[in-house]
């Protein structure tokens, strides 16, 4: 059936901000249901034909993440007492396009365990910080996390690494690549166990899509083949094919309206060329990652929500979380090839929770990469690795010896929520569009540094371990300056004093409003934090659906 | 292009040591000339379209020390100059300016420091010394930024002329590989782990 086509003063059941990891699942789940959506996306529909190896114009013309080349600056500040400065880039990096991140991100596609859900009952909470546990257990979200794996398409192998599973992974491991052979080896040396990456990447044809080519542009671009699982190749033309949804490209929401009854009622948005247009709906899904969603919810403010949508709570745009990395690179004897087939093909989760005893809070997993993704500029730009030559014959020859050699096992771990890590609006900085820009407030906390220098230091011995002939290794042991995993910004929870959204991803404050992306975590997991979002989207799409039809909504 | 760069660099070579030896001062600005024009036949192949000619032969200069050309292929025979003139017109204008003005410092500071007229008259050594100098200033970072995406970006944008720059790391460009990828995998797959 061909794409739905609605008039902007009709009213839709649905309008779904953002076409990304979230905002497709919600929106082929509700099309499927016999709704009628429409879904606005700020980037264009790209096709997999679409996607080139071409690093300069994706890693350095903002080709799928805007910044200030696009017209979309950001601010980045470390206290709310400092004014914050527009950081070159994008410091909070996510996709403009339908499929969002789930377009360039490298595919790594873990689970949460257990323990990230009651994690503060079990251990205890954390003075000065947000830590509590999730309204929701892995029990609850299991049977979704399955439905991802079949519904997406996921590799990787069943493993007492794995939490509990009700069903196999669709497809099988991706094959190893040498980096991951290395921290394999390494992991059994030393008494751990390196495990086969899940990862939203086909290893096998799956649901008319075929495997991948191992072309090696995955991480940081679209695939070409549309063996990545991107929700662009997934759910959001089975949610077209519907006839229940239209897909609107090139828009971006200004605000979201509010009625008298302190509904929403009504999504103003631009149309590339600048036209403003507002499309009526009954309800709406925020859809827009754990940035843009509270910065839209702040956007919206009006004689209802004074301190914006759906923020009685004070908590929108708080507890930002990212995921804490580290990174050790070594230099090995023969030729590891980075460049080739997938980011990352080995993990070890020995760390998952690290010790107390320690004396902070932590845990993690450390994989297999290039320290670069494999890419030629930026392992230039990065350069002298080794040699310590940042250019000249000796940068040139180091760069020869280095780009093919070289192993990374990067560390991915918690980052703890706190009220003072935030997304706000810049009073001064605005963007294209006359929006105030994305001002980010955010420091590590003490426990966060001391975790990304334990995966730090466990990565360097497993370097050692395997064999590196040189090593050298890094953490921002002076706290983050941005993330990829937008993460907690309107935090799900029971009580509407300390949380933004119910356990079914519904506003506390509005009925008929849902945030359902990376903003509704109440932690950070350990890394990879798209699995879970997925899985929460198609959760949130089951109640919303079973809500809409008992008009509940 | 390789050829015409070499024995410019040899005549270079030869004509300072000579320089350096008041044998032939008075020759000078006939010299100069013909370094000149051996260095615009290094850049032939496109004609700039952002820079003018002594600006790119300058420019390529110091992207050629940055990338030198020695055992390898550097910058000069990657072309890395039409990149620069390229982006300078499309995804970077804002560059330009500052890119013109850290040159015309830079030759402030050639001139003051040694008797020649340009940093692209100077040997190897001496264009060396004189970028330690400016390794920290924010045009040499430009310059390093420039010469490095020129190198190793997709041929079209101007640079990386028979993937020079590719070929430099061992990257080699396809879109399907096959495992095994590298030695290790192979290793693994060999023994049965």
């Amino acid at each position: 059936m061909a794409q739905a086509s609605f008039a902007t003063r009709e009213q839709v059941d649905f309008v779904v901000v953002g076409s990304g990891a979230a905002g497709g699942i919600v929106t082929r789940e509700l099309a499927t249901a016999g709704f009628s959506v429409v879904v606005l996306e700020q980037g264009p529909y790209l096709q997999p034909g679409d996607f080139r190896h071409d690093e300069w114009s994706y890693t350095q013309n903002e080709e799928l993440v805007w910044g200030s080349r696009k017209g979309h600056p950001q601010t980045f500040r470390r206290l709310e007492s400092e004014k914050a400065e527009v950081v070159d880039g994008a410091p909070l990096g996510y996709a403009h396009n339908v499929g969002g991140s789930s377009v360039h991100f490298s595919g790594n596609f873990w689970r949460l365990h257990p323990i990230d859900f009651n994690e503060a009952s079990v251990r205890g909470t954390i003075a000065g910080t947000n830590f509590t546990d999730w309204p929701i257990s892995y029990d609850e979200l299991e049977p979704y996390y399955t439905r991802v794996d079949w519904e997406i398409g996921v590799s990787g192998t069943t493993g007492p690494w794995d939490p509990p599973r009700s069903r196999d992974y669709p497809c099988p491991p991706m094959p190893v690549k040498s980096a991951g052979v290395l921290l394999e080896r390494a992991a059994r040396a030393l008494g751990y166990t390196a495990f086969p990456a899940p990862v939203a990447i086909l290893s096998q044809p799956f649901n008319g899509r075929p495997a991948c080519i191992h072309c090696g542009f995955c991480n940081g671009f679209g695939c070409e083949v549309a063996a990545k699982s991107s929700t662009a190749v997934t759910m959001i033309p089975q949610a077209l094919a519907t006839g229940n949804c239209e897909l609107r490209t090139g828009c971006t929401v200004s605000r979201i309206n509010t009625a008298n009854d302190g509904r929403v009622n009504e999504v103003v948005y631009w149309e590339e060329d600048g036209t403003e247009q507002a499309q009526r709906a009954k309800a709406v899904v925020l859809c827009a990652n754990g940035a843009e969603t509270p910065r839209l919810l702040f956007l919206s403010a009006s004689d209802q929500h004074p301190d914006g949508l759906a923020n009685s709570s004070g908590m929108v745009g708080r507890n930002l979380m990212f995921n804490g990395s580290s990174n050790a690179a070594g230099l090995f004897p023969e030729a590891i090839n980075g460049h080739k087939s997938i980011a990352t093909t080995r993990v070890i989760h020995d760390f998952y929770s690290i010790d107390p005893k320690h004396g902070f809070y932590g845990g993690g997993g450390i994989d297999s990469r290039s320290l670069t993704r494999g890419l030629p500029m930026a392992a230039a730009m990065r350069g002298g690795i080794f040699s310590g030559a940042s250019w000249g014959s000796d940068f040139k020859r180091g760069l020869a010896e280095e780009f093919t050699h070289t192993a990374s096992f990067n560390g991915h771990c918690t980052t703890l929520p706190l009220s003072s890590n935030n997304i706000t609006l810049d009073p001064e900085v605005k963007d294209k569009w006359g929006r105030p820009a994305l001002r980010t407030t955010f420091m590590n906390h003490s426990d966060d540094i001391a975790t990304m220098k334990f995966f730090h230091d466990v990565s360097m011995e497993l370097l050692d371990a395997a064999g590196a002939i040189k090593k050298v290794g890094a953490y921002a042991r002076n706290g983050q300056t941005g993330g990829v995993h937008l993460l907690g910004t309107c935090r799900m929870g029971n009580d509407p004093a300390t949380s933004v959204v119910d356990r079914f991803n519904r506003a506390h404050d509005v009925p008929n409003l849902f945030m359902v992306d990376g903003s509704s975590m109440v932690t950070s997991g350990r890394g990879q934090p798209t699995m879970t979002i997925m899985a929460l989207a198609f959760r949130a799409a089951d109640h919303i659906i079973q809500a809409a039809r008992r008009n509940e909504i | 292009m390789k050829e015409i760069e070499f024995s410019r660099r040899a005549f270079l070579r030869h004509s300072l040591l000579a320089i350096r030896n008041s044998m032939i001062v008075l020759s000078l600005p006939a010299i100069l000339q013909s370094v000149a024009n051996a260095s615009e036949a290094t850049l032939q192949g496109n004609s700039f379209t952002t820079l003018n000619t002594e600006e790119a032969v300058e420019l390529a200069a110091i992207a050629a020390r940055i990338i030198p050309s020695d055992e390898t292929p550097g910058a000069n025979e990657a072309g890395v100059i039409h990149f620069i003139d390229n982006v300078m017109g499309t995804s970077r204008p804002e560059v330009l300016g500052p890119l013109r003005d850290g040159l015309a410092s830079l030759q402030n500071t050639v001139r003051a420091t040694l008797t020649e007229r340009k940093f692209s008259e100077l040997d190897p050594q001496q264009q060396d010394a004189i970028l330690q100098g400016i390794e920290d200033t924010p045009f040499f970072a430009t310059m390093r930024y420039l010469t490095i995406a020129g190198m190793f970006s997709l041929p079209e944008y101007g640079g990386n002329r028979d993937y020079a720059g590719w070929k430099l790391i061992g990257f080699e460009h396809r879109h399907v590989w096959e495992p095994p990828f590298g030695f290790y995998d192979a290793d693994y797959m060999a023994r049965g782990e």
